[in-house]
């Protein structure tokens, strides 16, 4: 990958370091909650809570030095599945944007580099997706599909595709006529090499920008359908379900709901931090801010 | 969510090649119609996709099979699926989205009456966007890179990351059931109905209460809409802020600001008098963008509140896996959304010539 | 700013166009007392007093009236629009005195005819839990205070009469020549009892609203609600926090912690009553790994009912066996939990590590209570090697995978809650464990020739000796619960309701779930 960045673009990254703190605290929070999901088994306090593990006897105890974030309705330590909930969240993050951003970029490639009606019929149903807003289409989606974790993310993805297609179209689009391309296909390359080799590594900075631009909003949009019962399923440990299970006693036990909703609120917050601080820092047309 | 904020603004970049006004105009609508056709066909395929099956809950829980054999006959649900797209445009066209299964209702009255409480809810929300997002982000660009645009930038991001249906129920505890300043849910206070009955012209309440001059059930209607509307503000707000101040950094490194500077004029000044003009432009534009997004956004909010709009509509739908409602609320946003799209794009057309070419 | 405004004026334009443009008024036309009860879900799905079989029991209560009603707590039959009955030494006529003070609200007066013409229009629809009437052969009115029954085989009429679904007697004329459905429709009422419909908006907050209905015979004091409201609540903490404000008067349905917190609440009271409703896991004793009957056994010795009630915090009662007490035939018919001989039974079934047993289960999707048993039982049967997959659905795609023709379709556990239409246990047995061709509501899919014969005598049993009938039922019980393994009763629902001191005179009735009888409450 770092081929693609230009030099400049380092130099501003290290500055962007140096100088930005949001965006650096932002950077170690993120650290944090990735380093919190993959060794959540070894660090977590009751790593078995995270998964099958039940302790109907210990129910709805609030927060003590046994459990610093007091236990669910069937007795299950809510710091261990707050981080068993970092590693749903990103997950379902990585998975949504891979898949949504490779279907985009080869389908928005593919549309920029040929132009015509390819094009045309390519980005008209870019077009029918994007007249939905992100939640609702994800919504409708994941009615239909069992819940579930996978359901979540390719209702997600659905909707997120469409953005990196457009990206990817304009970003081919404008080399398509430039002179190493025509000589590219003067020399008598196939279509397939021309996309895969110029076009495609081309129009991936604009894409990474977005990405991680983007991953804040997946995490909201995932932990909004568990919320309302569409994503993830017990046992699974997601940070929206878990919202939505201590809904109703929020009254009466505040730590259920609580802690996992500060956890969405972090992430969210820190991977848009960062994905801003990027922008700023590798998007040419705001090199001058 | 970021990607609302980004993303509109990169499509309309993208578009517009031709010259001619009437050529563009055409054009653009055209568009507007293949978009709305897919948006039709998509919604048909997710409506006999969902799981509910609409002869089960029509013909009854104890239903024999020949009562559900008898039902499918009547709901055309084993006719061949050209024939059903054909029944749900035609039906469309007569401004039939069929019944709720949960309301046993015609959707379209039931829309009719929870579009008007969500437009209430949010477009109050969308006023308080623009009137906290506005001036922070004039704040931020002001003060750029220190201290207060430091916070401003933080601020903004917390409240466009925040989770809505976890803030709603942190507002709704604290401020309401905890301090008691605010009612706990509803739209005003019912027991306003006996003694001072309201007439009903549009199913905006706190409207049709301002024109009859209905003052209780104004004041209770607003004092209702406070913590709703704040929680549903959070994300335009944010977006706001953040647009406003990227847009008037961005123009304060035009020329005609140096110009402006070596005149004497103060810092604040120029950017009230000269940059915030032509800089809010496109935020302006990008506010019936979010919206779109924010109504959907009500989804997650307005059951906490007993809110009676589109979004307690939707969650109930979910729950009894309404299938015509919710393709209809589906259908009926998408539109909403293409509409505002379009609305924006044609006026800033006839507005703003140069958008006309690329 | 000029794009804003057209937008605005769009959206309003919308609006506009998509609402009434008359205007109407939004006011209730009787004020002075109201009843306000938070429900938690929509209240009226259908209107029609024959079909209604839902959530719409707690209005149709308060405006329709049947021949008699169910006393849970005295455990009794008692007189409502008939006065007395009597049956005949075979069980197969029953004759009905009805009272001679009653006026429907359409004004016509009630007799002998439209009691047997409203029952015969129920039958007839054949919708909601019109099957109740099936043993009814012909209706006689000898004169105009008498209903005579004659039965195809016997059953015990006067407490089928009682059921809070489809026993209502209304005014088949109401709608003149007009049709009688369509008429219903129109949100109008056509009962005897002492309310009737005022104002109804589907899908608005304040759903529905009732006034009294002044010629009612039970007559009326100043110390009754003229007025009953509707306010759809789903939310518990927002029901709570309004019934704390005096907005309502009644909330139906409370979580353990909130209810205890109301139990100390001045200036609210509170209910709490063993219901008759009760959560099943039915397995699957037809196909599949549960077929064989020690996976059964190991699955009940793993369930713990226990451990379930004790973190539903008091919201749930134990239940012993599949009849709810209360009931005829109630006793213990239960398995105690044993995970060591459970793991006997897998490892004796053929299930170890190496082939580890895997299971699949259904529930109510959105139900939190389901939600937490399975969750626990998952976790019992991960701690015994067995892998659990626990699908939540929506009850019509749930009871279709039920009920697939292909057995390898079916779950091996089947969720859901059962409760009688009117207080008898043989529902419990007729619908949920005779054999039958094609699965319907039995989703154990059991075929045991002794259940079928119990099932077949039991109603003439409970009708001409019901000392003898609850031995059988008890028997029924056992053998079904323990010697075929088809199910476990889990647990039954605990009603905690909380209300507004300012009445007296509440009995939560479990024969008539969720149901206010307004008019019995004297306000202080």
């Amino acid at each position: 990958m770092s081929t693609t960045l230009p030099i400049p673009a380092r130099r501003r990254l290290r500055r962007l370091a140096g100088q930005d703190l949001p965006t650096l605290l932002a950077a170690v929070a993120l650290l944090i909650v990735v380093a919190a999901a993959l060794l959540a088994p070894l660090v977590a306090p009751y790593p078995a809570d995270g998964t099958t593990a039940t302790h109907p006897a210990a129910s709805l105890l609030g927060p003590s030095g046994a459990h610093w974030m007091g236990t669910d309705a069937v007795g299950r330590d809510i710091l261990t599945r707050v981080m068993y909930g970092a590693r749903t969240s990103l997950f379902i993050a990585a998975a949504v944007l891979v898949l949504s951003s490779t279907v985009g970029v080869l389908l928005g490639c593919v549309a920029g580099y040929s132009g015509g009606w390819v094009s045309d019929v390519i980005m008209r149903v870019t077009d029918v997706f994007l007249a939905f807003p992100a939640l609702l289409l994800s919504l409708a989606l994941a009615v239909i599909l069992r819940p579930g974790v996978g359901t979540a993310i390719i209702a997600i993805a659905a909707t997120w595709w469409p953005w990196y297609a457009r990206l990817a179209c304009s970003a081919a689009s404008t080399i398509r006529h430039r002179a190493y391309i025509d000589s590219a296909r003067c020399l008598g390359l196939p279509r397939w090499r021309i996309v895969a080799e110029h076009v495609l590594p081309n129009s991936l900075t604009p894409v990474i920008v977005q990405l991680s631009l983007d991953a804040g909003g997946v995490i909201l949009t995932a932990a909004a359908l568990s919320y309302l019962g569409l994503g993830a399923v017990e046992p699974t440990s997601e940070w929206g379900l878990m919202v939505q299970q201590g809904q109703s006693s929020f009254t009466t036990e505040w730590w259920i709901v609580t802690f996992p909703g500060l956890a969405i609120l972090l992430t969210a917050f820190s991977f848009n931090m960062l994905g801003e601080g990027l922008r700023q820092a590798l998007d040419p047309r705001k090199v001058a801010r | 969510m970021t990607t609302a904020t980004a993303h509109p603004v990169a499509v309309r970049r993208t578009r517009r090649r031709s010259p001619g006004l009437g050529r563009v105009l055409l054009r653009r609508l055209a568009h507007a119609a293949v978009v709305v056709a897919g948006v039709v066909c998509l919604t048909f395929v997710i409506a006999r996709q969902l799981p509910g099956d609409e002869a089960v809950t029509a013909a009854g829980a104890r239903a024999t099979p020949e009562q559900l054999a008898a039902a499918r006959e009547r709901l055309g649900l084993d006719d061949p699926l050209p024939l059903q797209l054909w029944h749900y445009v035609s039906g469309l066209a007569r401004g039939d989205l069929g019944t709720s299964l949960h309301t046993r209702q015609p959707v379209v009255s039931d829309l009719g009456r929870a579009l008007p409480a969500s437009l209430e809810l949010v477009g109050s929300a969308m006023v308080l966007a623009v009137l906290i997002g506005l001036p922070l982000g004039v704040i931020a660009a002001r003060f750029a890179r220190r201290r207060t645009d430091l916070a401003v930038r933080t601020g903004s991001m917390l409240l466009v990351s925040v989770p809505v249906f976890w803030l709603a129920l942190a507002v709704q505890l604290l401020l309401s059931t905890k301090l008691g300043w605010f009612p706990v849910a509803g739209e005003y206070d019912r027991v306003l109905d006996s003694t001072s009955p309201l007439t009903v012209y549009t199913n905006i309440t706190a409207f049709d209460a301002l024109i009859t001059g209905n003052w209780p059930i104004l004041l209770s209607t607003l004092h209702h809409l406070v913590l709703p509307a704040l929680v549903v503000a959070a994300y335009p707000t944010g977006v706001v802020a953040q647009m406003t101040r990227a847009a008037l950094i961005e123009e304060s490194q035009q020329d005609h600001v140096r110009m402006e500077r070596a005149l004497g004029f103060r810092p604040l000044e120029i950017l009230l008098r000269f940059s915030l003009r032509p800089a809010i432009s496109p935020v302006l534009t990008l506010l019936a963008l979010i919206f779109a997004y924010t109504l959907v956004n009500s989804v997650l909010v307005e059951a906490i509140f007993n809110w009676p709009g589109i979004g307690t509509y939707t969650a109930d739908a979910i729950r009894s896996v309404d299938t015509p409602a919710i393709a209809g609320v589906t259908l009926v946003i998408a539109l909403v959304y293409v509409t505002a799209n379009l609305a924006v794009d044609l006026t800033q057309i006839a507005i703003d010539p140069r958008t006309r070419k690329s | 700013m000029k794009r804003m405004w057209t937008l605005l004026a769009g959206v309003l334009a919308t609006t506009l166009a998509l609402t009434a443009c008359a205007g109407t008024t939004r006011a209730p036309s009787s004020a002075g007392s109201t009843f306000t009860y938070a429900f938690h879900l929509n209240v009226v799905t259908e209107w029609d007093p024959a079909v209604s079989y839902s959530n719409e029991s707690i209005a149709m209560a308060n405006l329709y009236e049947s021949l008699t009603r169910y006393d849970a707590a005295a455990k009794k039959v008692e007189p409502l629009l008939a006065t007395s009955w009597t049956k005949s030494a075979d069980g197969r006529r029953w004759t009905f005195t009805l009272r001679d003070d009653v006026t429907f609200h359409t004004g016509r007066k009630l007799d002998s005819t439209a009691v047997k013409e409203s029952i015969e229009r129920t039958k007839k629809l054949a919708g909601g839990a019109a099957y109740i009437w099936d043993p009814v052969s012909s209706i006689e009115t000898p004169d105009p205070t008498t209903v005579v029954f004659d039965l195809a085989y016997p059953v015990a009429l006067d407490l089928v009469a009682s059921s809070g679904y489809g026993a209502y007697v209304y005014d088949t004329q109401a709608a003149g020549t007009g049709d009688l459905a369509a008429w219903f429709k129109k949100a109008k009422d056509a009962g005897t009892g002492p309310y009737t419909v005022d104002t109804w908006t589907a899908g608005a907050e304040t759903e529905l609203r009732l006034k009294a209905y002044d010629d009612y015979w039970g007559g009326w004091t100043d110390q009754q609600y003229r007025a009953v409201e509707f306010r759809v609540t789903p939310e518990v903490t927002t029901a709570w926090q309004l019934l704390q404000r005096d907005d309502v008067s009644f909330v139906d349905r409370l979580t353990p912690q909130i209810f205890e917190q109301a139990t100390t609440t001045k200036g609210v009271g509170t209910s709490e009553t063993s219901s008759f409703q009760n959560l099943l896991a039915l397995y699957n004793t037809a196909s599949g790994p549960m077929a064989d009957i020690r996976v059964r056994r190991a699955i009940q010795m793993l369930t713990d009912t226990k451990a379930i009630i004790s973190a539903l915090h008091g919201a749930a009662a134990p239940a012993d066996g599949l009849i709810p007490p209360g009931l005829i035939g109630e006793g213990d018919a239960s398995v105690k939990p044993d995970a060591t001989v459970a793991k006997k039974l897998l490892a004796d079934a053929g299930y170890d590590a190496g082939h580890p047993l895997r299971l699949s289960l259904t529930y109510a999707q959105g139900d939190k209570d389901q939600g937490l048993y399975v969750t626990l039982l998952g976790s019992a049967l991960k701690a015994a090697g067995v892998q659990l997959d626990a699908r939540p659905m929506q009850w019509d795609a749930q009871w279709t995978r039920g009920k697939s023709a292909d057995p390898s379709q079916r779950q091996d556990i089947f969720v859901m809650y059962w409760y009688p239409d009117y207080a008898d246990p043989l529902s419990w047995f007729a619908n949920l464990f005779k054999s039958a061709k094609d699965p319907y509501f039995n989703l154990a899919y059991l075929e045991d020739a002794s259940v079928d014969a119990s099932v077949a005598s039991l109603p003439k049993e409970t009708a001409i000796a019901p000392a003898q009938a609850a031995r059988s039922y008890l028997d029924l019980q056992r053998r079904i619960v323990v010697d075929d393994a088809a199910v476990t009763p889990l647990y039954l629902i605990k009603y905690q309701r909380a209300y507004s001191a300012d009445f007296t005179g509440y009995v939560d009735n479990p024969a008539y779930p969720n149901v206010v009888f307004v008019h019995d409450l004297r306000t202080k």
